[in-house]
């Protein structure tokens, strides 16, 4: 059974539709993300779940209790906030048993909880610091096991990671994933960082304007994203403007500019549809212009590639160096205005030069199809 | 800005508004000390402070004095707490529109608004009026020379002091303590008085020892609003010195009022301290 439902959540702040109609169904221990950009609505739906916030239409389940009206104190749902809204007046001890002294337990069991809480955190020793004594990562730190000690159904947390520095900031999203797996808690997490999304999701939950665009598992949502707004928003691709030249039984064929691609057919998309064509720049391979002797034996595979492979001639117009890899930004007049973005990495055997004619190419299954 | 690095000329800068408070303020005030102490025939003695003791009329006198500024600081209180809170809250026209209704009273004189009070409340005044066309009353109170239309007045003088100290504390809170309080199971009510009050203790013993003090030492709006019947300190010391030609009583009576100020102050001053210790108000 779902953890959590959501049916057709809808809020409007006077004229703006912040969420409208949402669905989402989260289960039992799974780890979602909610990526998107500012605006998206992501916060408001996380104070939805919360109660700090009502909706104006539809429903909230936990556990199959319709919690909708049901106000914060009495929901079970643990929240940890972008700037963790740690008491300032309270120690480290107090901050986390503030919560399990509301529970009405005895005051045995409460200090057993509370240094459960912060050694599952590593701040075993930290109870008595006051919180203006902790560094940023403590803090947040002592915000997650302050929302966890109270055992809730269902964890959220609201950027909880954005404030801290990169370095820290990725360790953190690797021992925050692991402390909420070890407590087998349910977990939302909002952000607007695609990769601390695709690292530490189950699943990944990509919004737009209110709505869910596409609810996927990372690999999928970089891999094969259903629209054009998640094309665009989690990591980076090459795109061409086309129009729809024939479809056949799996494959149809894009005019782009001069060029003739090819990619795998989709619903939906009759002939003559303007489509927008995207690849990720990874699946791009990138040689010489037809260079040297060749020999039959690699005409055939040419000939093959021509099958699965599309073929573009372009120019290197830019190469951004960034340490493990190398990205190449190409132009190919052919298809029009537009870079094209290529990944080298760093071992890559050929590494062109800027104003280099080269040659590229991908496989047919990675070019992505859009309605324009 | 080398030159603030440099200690003694930092210290200069302190000279005008040193010497200006020397001057007109502590020195005085050392007279006054002396004046309390000293007899007409230049020795010291504590006559002067025996002599106020040993009236009983005195002790009503203080009694009087203490009670009236406790009521006024407890009533400023209870009006002020809620209003900070609804200006830290309310939309930035909103709080300007609040801002204004608190700041433009101060800026028209004790002494206008202690006699308008005098308009207001007496028995064919607006206040009695609307009163008993309301059917509130029968008959018109008596407000204007009562410790009730005293208190009034005061009041809507004062209360920009508790207001504004309290609404500096409470804009610096954030928001998501309480809520965060709420979401970890907490009801709404304990939530105000284990995390919203222990966080604005400051600005609230701010406001009080100001408006405290005013109401201690208040003199204008006692001697329009309840008249020469009622003994205030402040009246009595102003009627030692311009009737009595009795400056040493006078004196008596000013040192002990300033003791008392002084103690407030000094009181709230650690209080704040100690509240201070234990919360750091802003942790950004």
């Amino acid at each position: 059974m779902s953890a959590l439902v959501l049916n057709e959540i809808g809020k409007r702040y006077s004229t703006h539709q912040v969420v409208d109609g949402l669905n989402l169904q989260v289960d039992s221990g799974e780890f979602v993300s909610l990526l998107g950009p500012s605006g998206c609505g992501k916060t408001t739906l996380l104070r939805i779940i919360s109660g700090l916030t009502h909706c104006d239409t539809g429903q909230v389940l936990l556990d199959g209790k319709d919690i909708t009206t049901l106000a914060p104190h009495k929901r079970g749902v643990g929240v940890v906030f972008q700037n963790y809204a740690l008491f300032p007046h309270l120690s480290v001890y107090e901050n986390i048993a503030f919560g399990l002294k509301a529970k009405k337990l005895d005051p045995g069991s409460i200090d057993t909880q509370v240094k459960q809480a912060l050694l599952s955190v590593q701040m075993g020793h930290f109870g008595d610091r006051s919180i203006s004594e902790l560094s940023g990562g403590q803090q947040q730190r002592i915000a997650v096991a302050r929302a966890l000690a109270t055992k809730p159904r269902l964890i959220l947390l609201d950027e909880p990671l954005s404030a801290l520095d990169r370095k820290l900031r990725e360790t953190m999203q690797i021992e925050l994933k692991h402390i909420l797996r070890d407590a087998g808690m349910t977990a939302i997490f909002v952000t607007h960082d695609q990769e601390e999304a695709l690292v530490m999701s189950d699943r990944i939950a990509v919004m737009n304007k209110g709505c869910i665009e596409q609810l996927d598992l990372p690999a999928r949502v970089y891999s094969q994203p259903e629209t054009q707004f998640v094309l665009n928003f989690v990591g980076l691709s090459a795109q061409w403007q086309g129009k729809i030249q024939s479809i056949g039984q799996t494959h149809m064929v894009v005019r782009a500019g001069e060029a003739v691609l090819r990619c795998p057919s989709r619903p939906g998309l009759p002939v003559d549809a303007d489509v927008l064509i995207g690849v990720r720049p990874e699946r791009i391979q990138l040689r010489p212009t037809k260079s040297v002797t060749v020999s039959a034996e690699s005409q055939a595979a040419q000939f093959a590639s021509k099958q699965t492979h599309n073929h573009l001639s372009v120019t290197v117009r830019d190469m951004v160096f960034r340490g493990s890899n190398t990205i190449c930004y190409l132009e190919a007049n052919s298809v029009g205005a537009g870079p094209i973005v290529v990944e080298l990495s760093a071992n890559a055997s050929f590494t062109p030069s800027t104003g280099e004619g080269v040659e590229i190419s991908w496989a047919v299954q990675d070019t992505l199809a859009f309605p324009a | 800005m080398s030159i603030l690095k440099n200690k003694a000329s930092v210290a200069w800068l302190v000279f005008p508004g040193g010497a200006y408070l020397g001057i007109v303020f502590a020195l005085p005030l050392v007279a006054l000390l002396a004046t309390s102490f000293i007899s007409q025939d230049n020795h010291f003695t504590l006559a002067g402070y025996l002599a106020f003791f040993s009236d009983k009329f005195n002790y009503t006198v203080l009694f009087n004095t203490l009670k009236i500024a406790i009521w006024v600081t407890l009533i400023c209180l209870m009006i002020g707490y809620p209003v900070a809170f609804a200006m830290a809250s309310a939309r930035a026209s909103t709080q300007a529109l609040m801002f204004l209704i608190f700041i433009i009273p101060l800026s028209v004189g004790v002494v206008v608004k202690a006699f308008a009070w005098t308009i207001l409340l007496r028995s064919n005044g607006v206040v009695n009026r609307i009163l008993t066309s309301l059917g509130i009353v029968d008959e018109p109170l008596k407000l204007l020379f009562t410790e009730t239309g005293l208190i009034i007045g005061a009041v809507h003088v004062f209360l920009p002091f508790m207001v504004l100290p309290i609404f500096a504390v409470v804009r610096q809170i954030d928001q998501r303590l309480a809520e965060a309080a709420w979401t970890l199971g907490v009801h709404p009510v304990k939530t105000f008085m284990k995390i919203v009050l222990p966080l604005t203790l400051p600005g609230v013993v701010t406001g009080c020892s100001f408006v405290f003090s005013m109401a201690l030492s208040m003199y204008v709006i006692p001697s329009l609003l309840i008249g020469d019947r009622y003994q205030t300190l402040p009246a009595l010391m102003a009627r030692s010195y311009l009737f009595m030609r009795d400056r040493q009583g006078g004196s008596v009576m000013a040192v002990l009022l300033l003791v008392m100020a002084i103690a407030i102050v000094v009181f709230s001053a650690l209080t704040t301290r100690r509240l201070q210790r234990s919360s750091v108000v802003s942790q950004s």
